[in-house]
């Protein structure tokens, strides 16, 4: 028991509490790390494959990154794989005429008008996040296919800096900077928590919750923007297509969010974010190592997921989920 | 006179067709301690909701130091000058101490948009130490912190600034006597100040001892405000209520506790550092009263008979030996249970009063698996009708109904149910003194009926009135046992307490 009680304290200690976030993600990365190794030791696990898997991981992390400041606040976001989608058209289409900066402006401002929009419209139509953005993201496919005239956009090799190291480490690591300091310097991340923790009462302290959340969709929305540079210049190209896609690409950004979340107690969510999001990778990328077919590498995705969180969460006992 | 610093002009509000405040005008002189007081439902909080911007009014308007206030949120209160702590939890989960103490008024420590997080701490950690609750860290999540903490976390965001009004809502019945003495301090020290207290609360014994003068609500109207000095109990109820109301409205029987059958017993109960080793058995008419500080394990006392605890140990059975384990074994075996926290634990506030009066009784009233709406609708209208719900309808959401009515669906539920074993944890908290006769004198009626009632209270006066037995529990354990008996009094159950 005395142990359970210093464990108990070391969690929950100021000084020591992120680092106990920070471990038991680290651990987690290291158990699957060496299952995998084990597994298929010659397929898996090199100093270059590991450097792979991060590169393909933090793409994702900065779109968590962005959906942390509106699930936060208990909303949700369908639109962020449809956003990726037309962000970067929009973005390889300007690069044509304006090189980087065509690349840099088109898919960060498409980005943070899609979120705008969305924002916008939750607001003034007073229905929840869910149904407005599974409509937006048909009309945001839609117009990403007329915008790229139905054929694949493809990014110049002159201008893909940010689709390999070291370009797209610093700008993930930039993305990753400026959402600690929002969440943890500004106004915003104070306001964003007390949102998400009773919405009435924060309207009351004089915080204006249309704005905040506004501000949030605008937020998420930018980062996905980014998010949309570092897909196209990694993949090269972009293809639109409709039909709801573009859903696909909502899952694995919203799983780094889930880890932001669940370490959120320990005051490190973006840490958690980026880990979360490794982690995510070295299962995925194992089980490709494996040859293992889609949908098992799917399910056990899946199920990795709801364990890492359910375990890691610790609810107190009697509290209830929603 | 002493000068006037706030006065209400026929402030007005309605809500759909109830008139919660009716054109009250009413003035406070600076530095003064004014209680106000009423049934539930009289209008108190509404009033102070508006005057904090909570609310918007209907019509009039407030004056502060003569001129009009425009306020549309606390925020813009505090900078007015007006300031309230609420009777709900005020505090915001997921955020700090020092960012709930400072919520929307970051600006201070906020230069080119970067909030300086480290000077906010300090000033938090500066003010909670003056106030002396040095056991609160400003920079640990609030979380962190009880029921009773996060109201001294309250206290001190609202009154830091020295406000010129501060609105006390109902507040010390969350709070252990620690704390309501260092409230009363801060009240005492902001009239010496020359500023304003308005102090809400049922328990007026309380509000006769604080204040210096006291105005009565009733049905939204300014009935009178009376000098607490030389004013009684008596009166006050009489104000109140708009006729006299027996002094006297717990029970008066005396007599040798009538031992019926032991139809619950109770062996080692325990739950991790919460209570420990409680064993009791309870027979049918009794009345067991659980008393203590508000800490003492005695409201888990209730979850653990109910089945409701974690990691409970010990056993709770039946007359028979049948086991209650869960809050369905004990639902099924006729337990019925009402929380301390109404709104949270006993009642779904965003239904109606049908649903929440059915709900354990749904399988019941349901038939071939499918639910009967007239049967559902005939068996809350009769229920909520022998509680006197005061509604519109049963149809009207328990959220528009004050704290008494609300109790009322409570226990209409389990009349309902005809359950055989009540337990009921503080079923007067919050509540006017025409709800509290009411209830009183259904428990007595339930007891004569051969019904057992577990009655936890941290009202001294009505477990002496109501209990045949009273346990006190100090630090999660049964301290003392008392039988019912005229002479028994406050000092020798506080004794014990402490």
């Amino acid at each position: 028991m005395e142990l359970k009680n210093r464990l108990q304290n070391l969690k929950t200690s100021k000084t020591f509490g992120k680092y106990y976030g920070l471990m038991l993600l680290t651990l987690m990365a290291a158990f699957f790390f060496a299952v995998f190794k084990l597994l298929t030791p010659s397929n898996f696990g090199s100093a270059d494959n590991l450097y792979f898997y991060l590169q393909s991981s933090i793409i994702y992390s900065v779109g968590a990154c962005g959906l942390y400041f509106i699930v936060v606040m208990g909303l949700f976001d369908f639109s962020i794989g449809a956003n990726v989608v037309l962000s970067s058209i929009v973005g390889v289409v300007l690069s044509k005429s304006l090189g980087y900066a065509g690349l840099l402006l088109g898919c960060i401002l498409c980005g943070a008008l899609i979120g705008f929009l969305n924002g916008f419209l939750y607001i003034k139509l007073n229905i929840p996040s869910m149904i407005v953005t599974v409509g937006l993201m048909l009309i945001f496919e839609s117009v990403a296919y007329y915008a790229a005239g139905g054929i694949k956009q493809i990014l110049d090799p002159a201008l893909q800096a940010f689709g390999s190291a070291p370009g797209n480490i610093l700008l993930s690591f930039a993305a990753f900077l400026l959402t600690y300091f929002l969440v943890k310097h500004t106004k915003i991340g104070t306001y964003c928590y007390a949102i998400g923790s009773n919405e009435y009462t924060a309207k009351n302290m004089g915080i204006n919750v249309n704005k905040q959340k506004l501000m949030g969709f605008v937020l998420c929305h930018t980062f996905v923007g980014i998010m949309a540079i570092l897909s196209v210049s990694y993949g090269t190209s972009m293809t639109a297509t409709t039909g709801m896609t573009s859903m696909s690409r909502n899952f694995t950004p919203l799983m780094g969010t889930f880890f932001g979340l669940a370490f959120r107690k320990y005051g490190t969510p973006v840490p958690a974010i980026v880990i979360g999001e490794f982690i995510i990778a070295i299962i995925f990328n194992g089980f490709v190592a494996l040859g293992a077919p889609t949908t098992v590498q799917n399910i056990v995705t899946g199920a990795a997921l709801l364990a890492i969180v359910a375990l890691t969460a610790h609810p107190e006992k009697g509290v209830i989920a929603k | 006179m002493a000068d006037m610093i706030l006065a209400a002009e026929g402030v007005d509000k309605s809500f759909g067709i109830t008139h919660a405040v009716n054109h009250v005008s009413i003035t406070f002189a600076k530095g003064e301690i004014r209680g106000l007081i009423g049934e539930n439902g009289s209008g108190k909080s509404t009033f102070c909701s508006m005057l904090c911007g909570i609310h918007t009014l209907d019509g009039g308007r407030f004056l502060l130091d003569g001129k009009e206030l425009k306020i549309h949120n606390q925020v813009e209160a505090n900078r007015a000058g007006i300031s309230i702590i609420v009777q709900e939890m005020g505090t915001l989960s997921g955020l700090t101490v020092a960012d709930n103490i400072f919520l929307g008024n970051e600006d201070r420590f906020t230069r080119y948009g970067i909030k300086n997080t480290a000077a906010m701490n300090r000033e938090a950690q500066r003010l909670l130490d003056e106030y002396g609750f040095t056991h609160i860290k400003a920079s640990l999540m609030i979380d962190n912190f009880n029921f009773e903490d996060r109201k001294l976390i309250e206290i001190v965001k609202a009154t830091y600034f020295k406000p010129q009004v501060i609105v006390i809502d109902e507040t010390t019945t969350a709070l252990s006597q620690y704390g309501r003495e260092e409230l009363y301090k801060i009240m005492e020290a902001t009239r010496a100040d020359g500023r304003t207290v308005i102090f809400i609360s049922h328990d007026l014994a309380e509000v006769l001892a604080h204040t210096d003068t006291i105005s009565v609500l009733r049905d939204g109207e300014l009935i009178d405000t009376v000098p607490s000095a030389g004013s009684t109990e008596d009166e006050l109820k009489r104000l109140m209520v708009g006729r006299e109301l027996g002094s006297r409205y717990y029970r008066t029987d005396y007599g040798p506790p009538a031992k019926g059958d032991v139809v619950l017993s109770v062996k080692g109960l325990s739950v991790p550092g919460q209570i420990r080793d409680i064993s009791f058995d309870l027979y049918r008419g009794e009345i067991l009263g659980f008393g203590g500080l508000s800490e003492c394990g005695m409201h888990e006392v209730g979850k653990a008979v109910f089945g409701a605890s974690f990691d409970r140990q010990g056993t709770v059975a039946l007359a028979d030996g049948t086991p209650i384990d869960s809050i369905p074994d004990a639902i099924r075996h006729s337990i019925a249970y009402a929380s301390k926290d109404r709104d949270n634990e006993s009642l779904i506030v965003n239904d109606s009063i049908r649903s929440n009066i059915v709900l354990p009784s749904i399988d019941d009233l349901a038939e071939g698996g499918l639910l009967k709406k007239k049967r559902m609708n005939r068996f809350a209208q009769e229920h909520a009708g022998q509680m006197s719900v005061k509604m519109t309808g049963i149809d009207q959401f328990v959220s528009d109904l004050s704290g008494g009515n609300k109790q009322k669906v409570v226990l209409a539920r389990w009349l309902g149910k005809a359950s055989d074993i009540l337990v009921l944890d503080s079923p007067t908290r919050g509540i006017d003194v025409k709800v509290k006769a009411d209830i009183y004198a259904l428990m007595s009626e339930l007891r004569k009926m051969g019904k057992a009632i577990i009655m936890i209270s941290e009202e001294i006066q009505e477990l002496l009135g109501m209990c045949d037995r009273i346990f006190i529990m100090k630090n999660g354990s049964v301290n003392a046992q008392f039988s019912r008996s005229p002479e028994l009094n406050e000092e020798d159950i506080i004794a014990k307490m402490l």
